[in-house]
């Protein structure tokens, strides 16, 4: 394997499961908080329990993302210097901020898990309130400047050299909005689905059924609201792309010729010698309409542009398919929750927590796969249609040992942190309330 | 501007230097202990840090970001040449952080506590060694800054420049210094009967600072490394080490009169004293590689960069700081008068 591919998959791999942790330190102390006020106000003894236990969860995949995070401010220079001699200043108004953020977390952090009994009810919950709303900033901060490397803006490109920087420009580029909200609803579904699936299991097990089903109910009303909206925000992130990397519309597509009234197709295994989807369902006119609003407008094909500007097509076209359907089924399933509340017969049924609790991973699968999709297809650029990023990989060689070592690492902290939250619900179930 | 954003970095660096080393340092007196008076280490460690240490440690996170914003040709040297050294302080960071959650958020107490323990005491002496090894390499004169890459060995460039005495003096002497600060920092936390444990921990650990400085000098100098001869002739770098060594006096009385924020204070300023005069030796060059000197200023980010930069840190510290404080006042890390 030659460095660059080694290097791509190390950064791959380190952010698939940054995301993770991030993403759940990121949501959880909304669980959390919600649990407290509960609490505060009913003084019910169960959200006590509910709120301590969610708190030792937050703790947990706060440090593992705040770890795997300081790795990654490294990484990115340690794997793409070139990339960050340049794109570093362009780029850095929302980094900096986003330590902000996320320094302010850490300190809110602080004061809410040793807080208890020393600080003041209300001020106690607030600061919890504040990881909440720090967490989320940072995220968007961070998406913010990978929004950038999609839609590069706030600096002139003349002769190889990036010249007349504007931060601010950059910061607020064309991307940063749809890719934030995308990311922000995809990581409360998730995160949702994740958690009220534990717990829906927990109840299916007939473990503290109580407890868990106010747990499961907290969680999956955040998801479900963020699964119900997300295709409004897939919707408008499909017409940015439409339009600004055409490529890559055309590769999560894997649609080849140019042409008006573009079919959607749906599914399909992808040849790109022939430049053939086979076994796919086609809907005639629907991806003109998805990308531009209209049934006869024109979509471009991956034919319009060089070859060596292409990303791997099967990849992007297969991991949009992933997060597409996931999105479409968690979004039947919110549904399918606010009915349940209308008729509390289902509750009973241990049918419906079977059926949550298998929801409980294709949140971040779909999360996952929606990564592919914007990381995957923005190749063979690094800054796009401007930096490729063989131009940018570190020239120091042996990359695949760094690979390697990064990979037992991880493998390591997964299997420990997932093992500690199973210890957690052991725990949480073995205790009288 | 370009002076706040200097001025940031420099703060946090300090800052990093003083809080997580005290934190590093917990970790290194925790395993040069005794079987028992670990316990009891492990215990005075979770109650002061607890609550802090996360935060501690994101100075670092500031440290990069300002450095990749605003010197980035700085930084894409030590990206590039440090690869090496700088991917072994993230895997201990990583494990570290990682071992201390663990140790003290598993629901059950088991045997497996010891596997946390090792591995928190173990990272927690290996990681400010790479750090130091990273300082040390930066001045070792032995980094070779080029394009050319098949001219070289692959040791040449990427190991040499660390994987040597002089980088792993300095190693010692930075672990050396965390250990110093954690023992002190213990002191004023520890209960009545413990104290004596730290006290003795503390003068171990001036010893041990004192003879890495010495060794690292001498060695240095010995073998007409730069930075040290600049070092030792440097007359602001002189006073600041003396300054430095006399303030041991009214630390060693603050101790004993049991003033720990005094203490704490005395130490922490007796190794900015130190990392000051270092910065110095060389000033305005930091690293120094076989055949060139780097400063960090030789190519800095346009003015609209700087002016956004620090523009955001001043906001950023305006919130930062202000809850800082109040978190270390809340669990008297820091006492003061209550207002």
């Amino acid at each position: 394997m030659d460095n660059l591919d080694a290097a791509r998959l190390q950064m791959a791999f380190t952010l698939i499961f940054h995301i993770i942790f991030a993403c759940v330190g990121m949501v959880m102390p909304f669980f959390m908080i919600v649990a407290h006020k509960k609490w505060l106000n009913t003084k019910d003894p169960i959200y006590l329990t509910l709120t301590k236990s969610w708190q030792r969860g937050v703790a947990i995949f706060f440090v593992t993302g705040a770890v795997s995070g300081t790795a990654l401010s490294f990484e990115l220079g340690l794997l793409w210097p070139e990339f960050m001699k340049h794109a570093g200043p362009i780029i850095g108004m929302p980094f900096s901020l986003e330590g902000a953020a996320f320094f302010i977390e850490a300190i809110a952090l602080g004061f809410y898990l040793y807080g208890w009994n020393k600080l003041p009810e209300k001020f106690h919950w607030f600061t919890g309130v504040i990881i909440g709303v720090s967490g989320v900033a940072s995220g968007i901060l961070v998406v913010a400047a990978n929004g950038w490397m999609n839609a590069p803006s706030g600096f002139d490109y003349i002769d190889g050299k990036f010249t007349n920087i504007d931060p601010i420009k950059a910061f607020l580029n064309d991307a940063w909005f749809t890719q934030a909200l995308h990311m922000t609803l995809a990581a409360f579904t998730a995160v949702g689905f994740a958690v009220a699936g534990i717990h829906a299991y927990q109840i299916y097990r007939k473990k503290q059924i109580e407890l868990h089903k106010k747990a499961f109910k907290i969680a999956i009303t955040f998801a479900a609201v963020a699964a119900i909206l997300q295709p409004i925000s897939g919707d408008l992130s499909a017409k940015d792309i439409a339009e600004r990397q055409p490529v890559k519309l055309a590769a999560m597509e894997a649609h080849f010729e140019t042409e008006k009234g573009a079919p959607l197709f749906i599914g399909g295994i992808v040849d790109e010698e022939n430049q053939e989807v086979s076994y796919k369902i086609e809907i005639p006119k629907a991806l003109s309409f998805l990308a531009f609003g209209d049934f006869d407008a024109e979509v471009k094909g991956l034919n319009e542009f060089p070859k060596e500007d292409h990303p791997n097509i099967a990849i992007v076209h297969y991991a949009f398919q992933v997060m597409v359907g996931i999105g479409t089924l968690l979004m039947f399933a919110g549904i399918l929750f606010f009915v349940s509340l209308k008729k509390k017969k289902w509750w009973e049924l241990n049918k419906f927590w079977l059926a949550f609790t298998i929801l409980a991973p294709l949140g971040f699968i779909a999360l996952e796969a929606g990564w592919i999709v914007t990381e995957v297809g923005r190749q063979p650029w690094i800054i796009h249609n401007i930096m490729r990023t063989k131009d940018a990989v570190t020239p120091m060689p042996g990359m695949i040992f760094s690979f390697y070592t990064y990979v037992v690492l991880y493998t390591i902290l997964t299997i420990a942190v997932t093992w500690l939250m199973r210890r957690q619900i052991q725990f949480l179930n073995a205790s009288k309330i | 501007m370009l002076y706040v954003v200097l001025f940031f970095l420099l703060f946090s660096l300090l800052l990093y230097v003083i809080l997580a080393g005290a934190d590093f340092g917990a970790g290194i007196v925790e395993l040069f202990s005794s079987k028992e008076s670990r316990i009891i280490t492990k215990g005075t460690v979770y109650r002061v840090m607890g609550p802090i240490w996360e935060a501690n440690h994101i100075w670092i996170i500031i440290v990069i970001v300002i450095l990749w914003i605003a010197f980035p040709d700085f930084y894409n040297v030590l990206t590039v040449y440090l690869h090496i050294p700088l991917t072994l302080v993230l895997m201990g960071i990583t494990l570290r952080g990682v071992a201390f959650v663990f140790r003290h958020y598993d629901a059950y107490k088991g045997r497996l506590h010891k596997l946390y323990d090792w591995m928190f005491r173990i990272s927690s002496l290996v990681t400010p060694i790479f750090i130091g090894l990273t300082f040390g390499a930066m001045v070792s004169g032995k980094l070779i800054i080029t394009n050319d890459y098949a001219a070289y060995s692959f040791y040449d460039v990427f190991i040499a420049p660390w994987f040597n005495i002089f980088s792993l003096l300095v190693g010692f002497f930075f672990m050396a210094l965390c250990a110093f600060l954690s023992a002190i920092l213990l002191i004023g936390e520890a209960k009545k009967e413990d104290i004596n444990i730290y006290l003795k921990k503390s003068i171990v650990a001036t010893v041990l600072v004192i003879l890495s400085g010495f060794f690292t000098l001498t060695y240095g100098y010995l073998n007409d490394i730069i930075f040290v001869t600049d070092f030792i002739e440097n007359r602001y770098s002189n006073y600041l080490i003396l300054l430095s060594g006399i303030l041991i006096y009214p630390l060693l009385r603050s101790i004993k009169k049991g003033h720990k924020v005094t203490s704490r204070g005395l130490a922490g300023a007796q190794v900015i004293l130190i990392l000051t005069a270092a910065l110095i030796a060389h000033f305005p060059h930091i690293i120094i590689t076989s055949t060139s000197e780097i400063g960090l200023l030789d190519n800095v980010a346009s003015e609209k960069v700087i002016n956004s930069l620090g523009i955001a840190l001043i906001i950023g510290g305006s919130l930062i700081l202000p809850g800082l404080f109040h978190l270390f006042k809340s669990f008297k890390i820091i006492k003061v008068l209550d207002l």
